[in-house]
């Protein structure tokens, strides 16, 4: 029997018992959809601008009102979600990848490159690293209009650090377990250690903390959109939008309210998730 | 050349950190201490002698682990504003491009003049140079005849004391929330506060404080919408910084003091009949505060890069224009001038935070 | 206490008392009128300065020749007390009020404005607007000449010598064409006065033969050493005894080329203030005009220039005229942001926000408060296409573009205050002016049958294009509803975006741009303010556009009598030649002084209008889209401030430059 069967089997069950949690992957998973599917359905176009129709309320024609220039706010909020929820999967996949590949290197070798590896991440940690990233995000603004790959690895590159000093954890804990000693005996490689027996069985933190980095990207993802330097349009943008007319003659309430709602929604969906996965995979740890 | 071998230097010390005996970190440390008052000081022999004395205190009374941080300091600074340098050249663009005039011997004069040379190594010499021998920013490529030091003057205390306002607003409500909530566990407060605390971590700043202010400036109509004029005008927007952090603290304070109320020896303290207040005071806030001071370093950085986002939206003129500016104008060195304050903001608050959790406590005395 | 306690009340009582220590002193005291001037100036030098923010500073700080009244917009003694010109309209007297100081104590005379105007002249300045005073002698060839020369003799001369070997049967005219506006062979040859080359660069058809380019290579050397020699000519002149010079302190003499209506408006100009000669270089040095450094002579002082956050202006108490000036101090709000700004005023913390400084969404609401202004202006609101690369080089898509925007509509759903769609260049309302026919209207099929004669089609699809525009929520409303349009109606993928001033200017300088939004306000009343802007090369030209009989007739129209007397290869290309012809005509048989010279301003209004056709009907180098209407909000406490002004016999007109000179206002309490 390989270990790690048993508790990710029982880690399920203590997740389908957490009423927050299941909460929020339905919210994840109703908006995931909404914005994948929603525009197509719908069929009203987020770029198309009616100059006649600007700042409408919501109404039946559109359900979530107009902006500045006469687009409907709901087709713009799902297109927008596309975007800020593909940014917040790629960059914690890249995040994900550099910090697991990190942190295993770290722990499975040990010693001096360990020590080496771990000494970056110290300084690394110290350097104003949101700075760095909103800088790389402002210079390459103009070609990054389109070009989604800066975007993210820059946002990616936020947030491997703890990744890899949790892998690297794990992987130092698992290191002397028998079934790696096992292994090794019978021959195998480094790299075939690391996949097929290592890697699998850090799974769970790697999973908590993913999870919790999707929600951190998107964040960060959405403050340089609200400053105007994101690459397409996205939640930030929107609310943005929706900030810059606030004014006391006349109320555009749904401009601001809604790509806010969506937002939070998401994020407090995706930390809900994330809470309770960690409390499942782990139960001792505190809250 | 500068460049190059300060860089390398820098690389170096850093690498070899870990390796070096208490000695040298004594040596480096109260060195790469010192160095910034030699650098500010007006007079310069008189700075080198108070260098020099700071350099030799700090190197016999300061603990081991903070001179071991300041021997990164340093060279981290310098690496940091190496890489932001060569970010910059990177980046598309530079700042001349778009200057009127189109020929090559005219940008090459504009080059001289504000000593921007075409490599990044060089103009990392040449920017270190000048910093460290004038103590100046240099001059702003983009707005006409202002320093950097001009530019970012003003900037400062406004961003400053709007960043150490939320940062108060942050550890002050924060802890009172954590501990309230690690008071009566399991309670509706404290299924309250944890719900108020998630929210806030969740809402991006700028959606609460957009929220605030709708709410208090334009529906109440008690506080103003936006610029500074007054006190009264940064009370929404240090509401908005703090708020994330507020809602952090309160989780870690809440977790830490769970942890030690549990611990065997607040039990026995208990059992021996020590007031419940004794217990607490003594023992459990510390539980409670040893967290949330390891992480004001980190939440001193996140509320300066939070700024930006609350400067553009309640119109304060802090250095988050600046720094936004500076990038997408490429003025280098305006966008040095606030990397280097940033790190060194940075910096300065992880070295008080680490001296304070070693002055609190007992068990991280030791050197390592 | 505990020692926990103690390191938490240490922690927060530290942080929130180096918060106040940080704060204390940050807090500026407000200044006694407040306004939103848009953008941040870029500079405070007279001479270097193109935009209403900047120049509203100027009109504070300095003083010229002739100020504007505020209540009429009429020039009035500044700091010059009388002036007297003569019979011929060629020269002016002016004699210098001696009271009037710089900031510093120093009598401002005669030579301080000699300087300036020389040093707007001068080559090494750069100045975008010494085009403004070409009309003295002397000034072109000291701004212009050297470096034309140069060019002619040089690169000029070689490129000339590459066409001839490329071509050595001939050069078809519209290769030749082509050519003349790359090497702004027009601009270049104005000042040397050769005929032959004047009239191979009017040849629109047929081709230019190869002895022809010989002869014009030995032509050009010839323009050059008269180029050469006129320059130096102005430089040993121009500012000692002829074109502007000081008979003595207080009296300035000025020599017209040609008479010039509007000269008096000019001398209430900015680039015609007098600089400090102590703090201003002859080049551009960065950082004379800075506070505590500047000297000025105007009824304000520089107190304070907060990049991003204020300039504060304080009454000067070395203006000879401080009696009449009430107010103490004024603070200039650099805000772009339309929403902001009105957010702002609306809580009472600014006094005044001139258009465009309100979102235009709200002007239905807006425009029902009392304290709310509006009134037809002379502006005109345009795109600069960029016709010196593709694909605007090409006048078909030009036109195509131009036919392709329904200006109505966004007038009547966009902008919403009654403008005028802009079908040509120059606003309506200016007098003895009757406008030319125009190509420009809404015509989408026409519009797609032009971009497919300039061979675009599904074979070779249009590249997408930018359409810059500098920050602003008004802006950035039209811009996106343009790019719809061009989409929908052309298939054209075009992209808005954005840049704040200083950028978008530099842009703009550069050809860094497709499209680039931008508007004119008429700095004089006259049609020439609008129409020489897109003479070759001109310094806020910024198109790469440029057409050697456009050039002509403007620099006719600058001098209308030598025109008349022999207008030579000017007269081809003319959509009117019966119309122009009769007018000559007319100008000759005059009987008197005064029956020639109203004669020959109607040849000159005759000129503008040929000049505006070209525009309007074969040559688009910009896409007009409307004329404003100039309207803000101003609170009821500002005094001294007319929406409207006093015209004769209590007639009331619009103001139609929007100029609001902060000299006359002050608060009431």
């Amino acid at each position: 029997m390989s270990a790690g069967a048993g508790p990710f089997a029982e880690a399920l069950a203590r997740l389908r018992r957490d009423p927050g949690a299941l909460a929020g992957a339905a919210l994840l998973a109703a908006i995931a959809a909404a914005c994948a599917f929603g525009p197509w359905l719908l069929g009203q176009d987020p770029l198309a601008t009616a100059p006649a129709l600007r700042h409408q309320p919501p109404s039946a024609a559109h359900w979530f009102g107009t902006d500045a220039l006469g687009r409907d706010l709901l087709a713009r909020v799902l297109v927008g979600g596309r975007t800020s929820l593909a940014v917040g999967l790629a960059a914690t996949a890249v995040s994900v990848g550099i910090g697991t590949l990190y942190g295993a290197v770290a722990g499975l070798y040990g010693g001096r490159i360990d020590e080496l590896l771990m000494r970056v991440v110290d300084f690394l940690y110290g350097v104003p690293y949101m700075f760095l990233v909103i800088l790389i995000m402002l210079l390459f603004a103009d070609t990054a209009r389109g070009e989604p790959l800066p975007v993210f690895v820059a946002l990616g590159l936020v947030q491997w650090l703890t990744m890899a000093r949790i892998v690297r954890g794990q992987v130092l804990s698992l290191r002397e377990r028998e079934f790696v000693l096992a292994a090794r005996v019978a021959g195998a490689g480094d790299a075939r250690i690391l996949l097929r027996h290592l890697l699998p069985n850090a799974l769970g933190p790697v999973v908590v903390y993913a999870t919790l980095t999707v929600p951190a990207v998107i964040l960060l993802e959405s403050f340089l959109s609200f400053l105007g330097l994101g690459v397409a349009l996205s939640w930030g943008e929107l609310v943005a939008e929706g900030v810059s007319v606030v004014n006391p003659v006349r109320s555009y309430w749904w401009l601001l309210a809604f790509p806010s709602g969506f937002l939070a929604a998401t994020l407090l969906a995706l930390n809900f998730l994330g809470d309770g996965l960690r409390d499942a995979l782990d139960p001792r740890s505190t809250p | 050349m500068t460049g190059a071998v300060a860089v390398s230097l820098a690389a170096a010390i850093l690498l070899a950190a870990p390796f070096l005996p208490p000695a040298a970190l004594r040596a480096l440390g109260g060195l790469f201490l010192a160095a910034p008052l030699f650098v500010l000081a007006p007079d310069r022999r008189l700075g080198a002698l108070a260098a020099a004395l700071l350099a030799a205190a700090a190197a016999r009374w300061l603990p081991l682990r903070v001179l071991r941080r300041l021997t990164w300091l340093l060279p981290s600074l310098v690496l940091l504003v190496f890489v932001t340098t060569g970010l910059m050249y990177l980046a598309p663009g530079n700042p001349f491009a778009n200057e009127r005039v189109a020929s090559p011997q005219v940008e090459a004069a504009l080059r001289a003049q504000y000593g921007v040379p075409r490599s990044a190594v060089e103009f990392f010499g040449v920017y270190t140079r000048r910093l460290v021998l004038e103590g100046s920013l240099g001059p702003s490529l983009k707005v006409q005849g202002r320093g950097v030091a001009d530019l970012l003057g003003p900037a400062i205390p406004v961003s400053l004391g709007l960043g150490l306002l939320a940062l108060g607003l942050a550890v002050g409500a924060g802890l009172a929330l954590g501990v309230a909530a690690a008071l009566r566990p399991r309670s509706w407060l404290d299924h309250a506060a944890m719900g108020i605390a998630l929210l806030g971590i969740s809402l991006p700043n700028f959606v609460i404080g957009a929220g605030l202010m709708v709410l208090f400036a334009l529906e109440l109509g008690w506080l103003p919408v936006a610029g500074f004029a007054g006190p009264r005008h940064l009370v929404l927007p240090a509401l908005t910084l703090a708020a994330p952090y507020a809602a952090y603290v309160a989780r870690l304070a809440r977790a830490g003091m769970l942890e030690v109320l549990q611990q065997d020896f607040v039990r026995t303290a208990r059992a021996k009949g020590l007031s419940e207040r004794a217990v607490i005071q003594n023992h459990a806030l510390r539980g409670a505060l040893l967290p949330v001071i390891s992480f004001l370093a980190p939440a001193a950085a996140g509320i300066l890069t939070g700024s930006f986002v609350v400067e553009t939206l309640f119109g304060i003129p802090g250095m988050g224009q600046w720094f936004v500016k500076g990038a997408i104008n490429r003025d280098y060195s305006l966008v040095l001038g606030t990397a280097l304050f940033y790190a060194a903001l940075v910096a300065a608050l992880n070295l008080l935070a680490d001296l304070l959790y070693a002055w609190l406590d007992p068990r991280v005395r030791e050197t390592r | 206490m505990s020692r926990t306690l103690a390191a938490l009340a240490g922690v927060l009582l530290g942080i929130f008392g180096a918060a106040a220590l940080a704060l204390r002193g940050s807090v500026p005291a407000p200044a006694e009128l407040r306004f939103v001037n848009g953008s941040e100036p870029r500079t405070l030098d007279p001479a270097l300065m193109t935009g209403s923010p900047e120049g509203r500073i100027a009109d504070a700080l300095f003083e010229g020749l002739t100020v504007r009244d505020p209540r009429t917009l009429r020039p009035v003694p500044g700091v010059a007390r009388s002036w007297e010109m003569s019979e011929d309209g060629l020269r002016y007297v002016f004699r210098l009020r001696p009271e009037a100081r710089w900031s510093n104590g120093r009598p401002v005379t005669a030579h301080d404005f000699v300087y300036a105007w020389r040093r707007l002249q001068e080559p090494a300045l750069g100045s975008e607007y010494a085009y403004i005073l070409h009309g003295l002698r002397h000034a072109e060839a000291l701004n212009a000449h050297a470096a034309a020369a140069d060019a002619l003799a040089g690169p000029v001369r070689e490129a000339l010598e590459a066409l001839r070997r490329e071509t050595p049967g001939g050069v078809p005219a519209e290769r030749w064409q082509r050519f003349a506006a790359e090497q702004r062979l027009g601009e270049r040859l104005a000042g040397a006065d050769d005929a032959f080359a004047a009239g191979l660069l009017a040849r629109r058809s047929g081709s230019v033969a190869a002895r022809e380019l010989e002869a014009l290579g030995a032509a050009l050397g010839r323009a050059a050493g008269r180029l050469r020699a006129s320059a130096a000519q102005a430089r040993e002149h121009f500012g000692v005894d002829e074109g502007v010079f000081a008979t003595d302190d207080h009296t300035l003499v000025v020599e017209l080329r040609a008479p010039t209506p509007y000269f008096l408006e000019l001398t209430a100009f900015y680039p015609t203030y007098p600089v400090p000669r102590e703090a201003a270089p002859a080049a551009a040095a960065a950082d004379w005009f800075l506070p505590g450094k500047l000297v000025s002579n105007g009824p304000f002082q520089l107190a304070e220039w907060r990049v991003g956050e204020r300039i504060r202006l304080e009454r000067s108490e070395s203006y000879w005229g401080r009696a009449g000036i009430r107010l103490a101090s004024v603070d200039a709000l650099p805000i772009e942001n339309a929403t902001t700004a009105l957010n702002l005023y609306l809580a009472g913390a600014a006094d005044w926000l001139p258009s465009p400084a309100y979102p235009a969404d709200l002007v239905d609401d807006l425009r029902r408060r009392p304290d709310f202004y509006a009134g037809p202006g002379m502006v005109v609101y345009y795109y600069r296409f960029n016709c010196a690369r593709p694909p605007f080089d090409d006048p078909r898509v030009r036109e195509a573009f131009a036919l392709a925007v329904d200006r109505e509509a966004i007038v009547r759903d966009v902008l919403r205050l009654g403008q005028i769609p802009a079908d040509r260049v120059v606003p309506p309302g200016l007098p003895g002016y009757a406008p030319p026919d125009t190509a420009l209207r809404f015509d989408p099929e026409r519009a797609r049958a032009l971009l497919a004669r300039a061979g675009y089609g599904p074979g070779r699809p249009f590249p997408e294009v930018g359409i810059l525009y500098n920050t602003a929520e008004s802006h950035k409303q039209i811009a996106e509803v343009v790019a719809d349009q061009l989409r929908r109606q052309l298939g054209v993928e075009a992209r808005a975006y954005n840049q704040e001033w200083q950028a978008y200017q530099a842009s703009v300088l550069a050809g860094e741009y497709d499209l680039a939004r931008a508007g004119w306000i008429g700095d004089y009343l006259d049609p020439n303010t609008f129409l020489d802007l897109w003479v070759s090369g001109g310094g806020n030209n910024q198109t790469g556009w440029g057409d050697p009989r456009y050039d002509g007739w403007i620099r006719a129209a600058g001098d209308v009598a030598r025109f008349a007397a022999a207008p030579g290869p000017l007269l081809e290309g003319l959509r009117e030649p019966d119309a122009m012809g009769e007018l000559l005509a007319e100008a000759r048989r005059g009987r008197d002084a005064g029956a020639r010279a109203a004669a020959l301003g109607r040849v000159r209004m005759q000129l503008f209008r040929e000049a505006e056709a070209l525009l309007v009907q074969e040559a688009f180098p910009i896409l007009p889209l409307h004329f404003y209407v100039v309207s803000g909000l101003v609170a009821p406490r500002v005094g001294g401030f007319y929406a409207e002004l006093e015209g004769e016999g209590g007639a009331r007109l619009p103001n139609l430059q929007d100029l609001h000179p902060l000299r006359g206002m002050w608060i009431r309490r």
